[in-house]
């Protein structure tokens, strides 16, 4: 005799508009620029063919995409270096301090609550070659016998959009190991100081084995978000001066906005994606290594 | 039973859909009803982003909503370059306005894209005479008009008196002696002439086509071709180099349309090329200035040779294929030129956005403006200029080849490799020329 098996249909109807707006909104842009990746699809006419990987084979004999990815991996590694430390080295500052802790903290916090566009267009306003407010100070301080061109020397103009990177990405770094920070058992630190444990031997055996998990998830999200950034460096210098300064979203967004090309767009998008992915993995099998070491 | 109940179910919705659309019809969501009143709601996006202009096309578009009640305008308004990326990719996904202004380099990429509709009704009910054949001409495909000129402007080389008095120097006519004067006036804080090549813009590419028109060249070949390494072109791109490195700051190789405008604005220039609408950039910026600002033709190679126009701009409107009410934007467009209306709208910049129909600058209305009166050289500077010149590109009529050479930046990217990289002219120019004859090639 057969078992009817009941189905429950209600798990499904809960999950469902999830599931749609998952769909719609990351499924089908990711499917959809990979199949234009392999089209000679145009941002306004209707008509397109399919080339199967010409686009990528077009992308990847070209010497300005790699130009623009060795641009991008400097961006992203002295940028997350940059605030790493800053955002790090902030947390253990604000975590010693005993009074107005919460008024610290907002005001360390004010460059990732600003929208990119006001932070790239101040600063494009204070670093201005003829009036600027930083240009005119290091004149009159001695320091700088002419304006220095912050965002038109071809020198200076990479490491000054890292800079501003940094002092824009620093804060949110602090907030989360700050958090993290709040979380360790003041205890620990009583018995390692009961134990004769110097302060850097405390932070190497508690703090950072506490909070290395956070730092672990923080990196995985800032590398995606700053190799993928494109408004501050698209804002303030438009990926110039002679391409010194373009990365591969400013190279994608070109490449589609630019010349409409959307077909060969979307195959340097699938290239950042597959790129991105792989750095994951890669994060994510140290962070799993972490946790098991903490079990 | 049940399948004839639900036949009749199924008749009945059909029934009553079809009498609803009838309904609907009648009740006016379509062009209008039986008395021809106008009835339906339309978006209008504009790149008059500017206060006094905006406020004048929405109070436009007040007066001709209280005159037709059923109507409604939505303006939105975009600065140029957003408007470029707004208008491409709306036209992908379908989201598109009603009516919008356009650049003329733009309108020849909707036409190609079938975008809009011609608007020959128009243009004859408001008087085809009235209009400059040239300006109707940048909007022509197939012997139909596909937008109408709604002002127009030309670009001319703008000075100041005090700073040339100062030293001594008269207007210079030649573009060697504007080079002599700009080195000569480029001290104590102030530069000569700043020379724009930011990416995402299309400055470079107006300047070195000053230099290419001034010779009688163009930047397209007859045959739409890039023409970057002609003679002319070198000569330009050496000129403009020697400009930049003598009398420019270094920033101007970031600079876009308004950094560049700013610097004159501010009195941080004594030479910038523009049209008209320095005037009130200079009356809001620095008012202790509008004394000592005027134009003067383009600077040409040699003393003798004829005048010319480089750069003139009919700035137009277009309507959208996708509308569902082109009778209204026809309509509201109509409404613009009211010669009321359109004086109006005109001294929203006074002569920054000139007549674009004739009748209208001679009117006492018109000549009755402090800064039309103030700056009547000036005017005259432009309104020569302008029945000489066309869009850039556009010398050898409208064409797609145009729009990319002013959109895709590569001759401000080769400006930018020539200043920063220190890369030979002619290696530069002949790699521009090649990148634009490349993305010529995919338009074919």
């Amino acid at each position: 005799m057969k078992r009817k098996v009941k189905v429950d249909y209600a798990r499904w109807i809960f999950v469902l508009p999830a599931m749609i707006i998952v769909g719609a909104l990351l499924i089908y842009p990711i499917f959809s620029s990979l199949y234009y990746s392999m089209t000679t699809k145009h941002l306004i006419r209707p008509m397109y063919d399919f080339v199967g990987l010409a686009n990528y084979q077009d992308v990847l004999t070209d010497p300005d995409f790699f130009k623009a990815f060795f641009h991008s991996i400097i961006w992203t590694i002295a940028s997350l270096a940059g605030q790493i430390f800053i955002g790090f080295t902030a947390a253990l500052c604000v975590n010693r301090v005993r009074h107005l802790k919460g008024v610290y903290r907002t005001l360390m916090i004010i460059p990732w609550a600003f929208p990119s566009i006001v932070i790239a267009l101040s600063w494009k306003w204070i670093l201005n070659g003829v009036s600027g407010f930083i240009p005119n100070m290091l004149v009159q301080l001695g320091i700088c016998n002419e304006l220095p061109q912050f965002l038109s020397d071809s020198s200076i103009v990479f490491l000054t959009l890292v800079m501003i990177n940094i002092w824009f990405g620093a804060p949110m770094i602090m907030i989360n190991v700050l958090s993290a920070l709040q979380t360790i058992p003041q205890d620990q630190y009583e018995a390692a100081q009961i134990d004769g444990a110097s302060k850097g031997q405390q932070f190497l055996h508690i703090t950072f084995p506490h909070i290395k998990v956070v730092v672990g998830l923080l990196v995985v999200l800032r590398t995606i978000w700053i190799f993928n950034n494109f408004d501050i460096i698209y804002l303030l210098t438009g990926g110039g001066p002679a391409d010194k300064t373009m990365t591969v979203p400013i190279y994608a967004y070109n490449m589609g906005w630019g010349t409409k090309m959307l077909g060969k767009s979307s195959a340097v998008t699938i290239l950042l994606l597959m790129f991105l992915l792989l750095v994951c993995f890669i994060y994510f099998a140290i962070i799993a290594k972490w946790e098991k070491e903490e079990k | 039973m049940k399948k004839k109940l639900a036949m009749v179910l199924v008749g009945t919705m059909l029934m009553t859909s079809l009498l609803a659309g009838c309904g609907s019809k009648g009740e006016g969501t379509n062009n209008g009803g039986n008395d021809g009143e106008l009835s339906g709601e339309i978006t209008f996006w504009h790149s008059f982003t500017q206060g006094p202009r905006l406020e004048s096309i929405q109070a436009t578009a007040d007066k001709f909503m209280e005159e037709h009640p059923d109507v409604k305008i939505n303006i939105e308004t975009f600065s140029w370059a957003d408007f470029y990326t707004k208008w491409t990719t709306g036209l992908a996904s379908g989201n598109v306005p009603d009516m919008s202004t356009a650049l003329p380099g733009h309108v020849v990429e909707m036409m190609d894209a079938g975008a809009i509709v011609p608007l020959d009704d128009l243009i004859d009910d408001i008087g085809r005479d009235k209009f400059s054949e040239k300006a109707l001409s940048e909007g022509e495909q197939d012997e139909a008009c596909y937008s109408i000129p709604l002002y127009s402007h030309a670009q001319v080389m703008w000075y100041r008196k005090d700073l040339l008095s100062a030293a001594g120097l008269e207007v210079p006519v030649t573009w060697e002696e504007f080079a002599k004067a700009a080195k000569a006036l480029t001290k104590d804080g102030v530069y000569g002439c700043s020379f724009p090549c930011g990416s995402g813009d299309m400055m470079a590419t107006r300047f070195l086509n000053y230099y290419v028109s001034s010779a009688g060249e163009s930047l397209l070949t007859e045959d739409l071709q890039a023409n970057i390494t002609s003679d002319a072109a070198i000569d330009g791109i050496n000129f403009w180099v020697d400009i930049y490195k003598n009398c420019s700051p270094k920033d101007s190789v970031n600079y876009v349309t308004l950094d560049q405008a700013n610097l004159y604005y501010q009195g941080k220039t004594a030479f910038d090329f523009n049209s008209g609408f320095q005037i009130s950039g200079v009356a809001t910026n620095s008012p202790n200035l509008v004394d000592q600002i005027d134009c003067a033709p383009l600077p040409k190679i040699h003393e003798d040779d004829p005048d010319y126009g480089a750069e003139t701009s009919n700035i137009p409107m277009v309507v959208w294929q996708n509308s569902e009410h082109p009778e209204i934007c026809k309509a509201f467009m109509k409404e613009l030129y009211e010669p009321e209306t359109y004086t109006e709208f005109l001294m929203a910049t006074p002569v920054g956005m000139l007549p674009s129909i004739t009748g209208i600058s001679d009117t006492e209305e018109y000549q009755a403006n402090e800064t039309v009166q103030k700056y009547a050289h000036a005017e005259e500077v432009i309104t020569k200029t302008m029945d000489l010149g066309t869009a850039i590109g556009f010398e050898h009529g409208p064409s797609v080849q145009a729009g990319l050479l002013t959109s895709q930046s590569v001759i401000e990217n080769m400006f930018q490799r020539i200043l920063v990289n220190g890369e030979d002219v002619e290696k530069a120019a002949q790699e521009a020329e090649d990148e634009l004859n490349e993305l010529f090639s995919t338009i074919q």
